[in-house]
């Protein structure tokens, strides 16, 4: 077993590319669908001034434009915010006057409107502010203000109970991090899987089986790679989100780590069923996209389950192990569940794989 | 050392092996040749418990192979007719595995691998990705992975296929080398006539799923005893003279070869001087004549009225 285990390891070493552009392309969705553009990331807008603005009312600007949480309003030269824009690598630019401002844009995107209302609400706001202020004692009225807005007549909390059955804690940027994580890492365990495949087709499966190894080792050996190899991508996604990109994954890394493992095993076990339905490599190649494109689909990795309707479409993904990995996964990273919470999903997964692997290995050994 | 009982297998209707019976002493060098489709790859995938008859069994030491794969798999190396490498691979790399899998390792393993890679000769390249070997490279390291462990009996399936001459040559003697100094018991599949009589005691002819003849070269030949070839010679072929021959009395077979023609005729006929005439007829040029004992070519041809290789 070893020894089969060993030599996968060696072979990837010589065609790492598969395997490492699925990784690729997780870390490439996830940060155009995530990283930018959801609503904890930083949002950069260009900003320059009319050749009239005082540099005390630049300043004044800036720093009340900039209390927004996630937008940044860099200040730039003219001409560079123009090129800028003109060369789309800015949505939109703004050009500040001393008490009016324009908005410099290319193309209209659904950001630039968000933009446009908080560049308009600030303004607003402040221009009304200094008009009143104008009318009374300035000084006077400004601290009276901060102090009204500091200690409110009325308080509201907002406060939701997670895990009761209205909640809905819907974390974007996990979403697209869980989702697409999951989503790429069929291949890679499908298309390791496929080295068993590949064995059969070539010969050396028969070589495997005329030697002293057993069945049981020969397998194992395959089914562990694979199932590192697709833990390993996910670990290794998850790693690069949180440090880089600084994504809250939580606290249970413990819990984390185990619903992985139980969703890699499901996959693996999904790729021997595949392979014993399969009769050629070359029908696995075909099989594999589908599969995860359509399980991802059902399960929810594109879009949050939750905004699906459709019974027919909601029964389905109840069948796909994806649909318990992001439950799982969300359950853990958002919710804080630990296993007692998250044993059903868990528990499934496993049932769900161990059925797969059964059948699988039955179908192949019957058609040998 | 192994026996074969009444082996069939049918392959969804279609009859590949049918009743076979052989066997192998130890340190002998059995062959077993046959045309396209034969089934000799077919016996082998069974002697080797790789699939399974549809009937009959396969006995090592006594012992059924059938109810018990392991007892052979320790003592076996098989080299397959096609090329089963990891091909993106090295040789070394490839050999390491193969070694490893039969519970080598260590120094004990390295020596072997040396050991083999000179047989096969290609100690000087062993560093290089199998994919990028020649044809007969590639079916060279085929070889070789079956040699690691020193197997009892080593199988081969037409194991020297697009292997140059002077390669095989060395391979051949290396395997007879082993098979007389060390015991190791052979049974070699080839469609290559000339290396099964120089590497094999015993042969066995298989057509159509049975075998059809057994024995050692001799014997076999002793079926022709009664025959003679003669071989013609001709400057260029003459259609009318192979018709004119064909239903010449006392001539039992008439083929054409690449440089004329190839005759059987019964011993002691002295049928040449009527030969000629013929020839004369027909004013065939002939170059070269020549009358031989039967070669094993010869018997297979008679037996199955197919060549060996088509
Ligand atoms: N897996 C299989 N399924 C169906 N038919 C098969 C299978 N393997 C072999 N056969 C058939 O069994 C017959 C014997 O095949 P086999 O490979 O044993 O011949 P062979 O003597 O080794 O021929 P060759 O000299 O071409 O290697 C052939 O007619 C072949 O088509
Ligand atoms: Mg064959």
């Amino acid at each position: 077993m070893k020894s089969v285990f060993i030599l996968q390891w060696q072979r990837f070493r010589r065609a790492p590319i598969l395997v490492l552009s699925f990784l690729g392309m997780t870390i490439l969705f996830v940060s155009v669908l995530a990283g930018f553009g959801g609503p904890n990331s930083q949002f950069t807008i260009y900003t320059y001034g009319d050749p009239s603005l005082e540099e005390e009312m630049k300043v004044k600007w800036l720093d009340r434009l900039n209390e927004a949480e996630n937008l940044t309003f860099k200040w730039v030269e003219e001409s560079e915010a123009h090129d800028a824009v003109s060369s789309r690598d800015a949505g939109l630019a703004l050009k500040l006057m001393n008490d009016d401002y324009r908005i410099l844009i290319a193309v209209q995107e659904p950001s630039s409107v968000s933009v446009e209302n908080y560049v308009y609400q600030v303004f607003s706001e402040e221009l009304r502010l200094q008009e009143v202020a104008s009318q009374a004692d300035g000084e006077e009225f400004r601290s009276e203000l901060e102090r009204v807005m500091n200690e409110p007549a009325i308080q509201i909390v907002t406060e939701s109970l997670s895990g009761e059955e209205s909640t809905f804690i819907y974390d974007d940027q996990l979403h697209v991090l869980f989702g697409m994580t999951l989503f790429f890492s069929i291949y890679t365990i499908m298309f390791s899987l496929m080295n068993v495949a590949e064995e059969k087709r070539v010969g050396t499966w028969d070589r495997l089986i005329v030697s002293p190894l057993y069945k049981w080792q020969i397998y194992t050996g395959h089914l562990l790679y694979s199932f590192l190899i697709g833990y390993f991508q996910i670990l290794v996604a998850f790693l690069f989100f949180q440090f880089l990109f600084g994504f809250d994954l939580g606290e249970r890394y413990g819990m984390l780590l185990l619903v992985i493992a139980c969703y890699t095993f499901a996959i693996v076990s999904l790729g021997m069923l595949v392979m014993g339905l399969v009769k050629r490599s070359q029908q696995m190649q075909a099989v594999v996209p589908i599969l995860a494109t359509a399980m991802a689909m059902l399960g929810g990795a594109y879009w949050p389950i939750e905004i699906v309707t459709n019974e027919i479409l909601l029964a389905l993904s109840k069948g796909m192990p994806i649909y318990y990995g992001l439950d799982a996964l969300k359950g853990a990273a958002i919710y804080n569940f630990g296993l007692p919470e998250l044993v059903q999903p868990i528990s499934i997964m496993l049932l769900f794989g161990v059925v797969c692997m059964g059948i699988g290995i039955n179908l192949m050994e019957r058609r040998a | 050392m192994l026996e074969t009982e009444e082996l069939k297998k049918v392959f969804k209707g279609k009859t590949a092996v049918n009743g076979v019976n052989l066997y192998m002493d130890k340190g002998e060098s059995v062959g077993l040749l046959g045309p396209n489709g034969a089934g000799k790859s077919t016996t082998i995938s069974m002697i080797s418990s790789l699939i399974k008859p549809t009937s009959g069994d396969v006995k090592l030491k006594g012992q059924s192979v059938l109810k018990d794969p392991g007892i052979i798999r320790n003592v076996l190396g098989v080299v397959p007719q096609e090329i089963a490498l990891y091909e993106e691979l090295t040789a070394y790399e490839n050999l390491k595995f193969f070694g490893r899998i039969y519970g080598l390792k260590g120094k004990e393993l390295e020596a072997k691998i040396q050991e083999v890679l000179e047989i096969v000769g290609l100690k000087e390249r062993q560093k290089e990705i199998v994919k990028t070997y020649s044809g007969g490279m590639q079916r060279r390291v085929n070889m070789a992975a079956a040699m690691l462990h020193e197997p009892e009996l080593l199988i081969m399936d037409e194991p020297t296929v697009g292997i140059d001459p002077q390669s095989r040559t060395h391979i051949l003697d290396t395997v007879r080398h082993l098979n007389q100094e060390k015991g190791l018991t052979v049974l070699y599949t080839s469609h290559y006539m000339e290396e099964v009589e120089r590497l094999c005691d015993r042969v066995y002819i298989m057509d159509h799923g049975q075998i059809i003849a057994s024995g050692t070269k001799d014997e076999l030949k002793s079926i022709l005893s009664g025959e003679e070839t003669i071989l013609i010679d001709l400057d260029r072929p003459y259609p009318d003279l192979v018709t004119d021959l064909q239903s010449h009395d006392g001539i039992r077979q008439t083929i054409e070869t690449e440089k004329g023609l190839k005759l059987i005729v019964p011993k002691g006929s002295k049928l040449l001087g009527s030969i000629f005439q013929v020839a004369e007829r027909h004013q065939a040029q002939i170059l070269n004549v020549n009358v031989k004992v039967p070669t094993l070519e010869d018997v297979f041809l008679h037996l199955t009225g197919r060549k060996l290789r088509d």
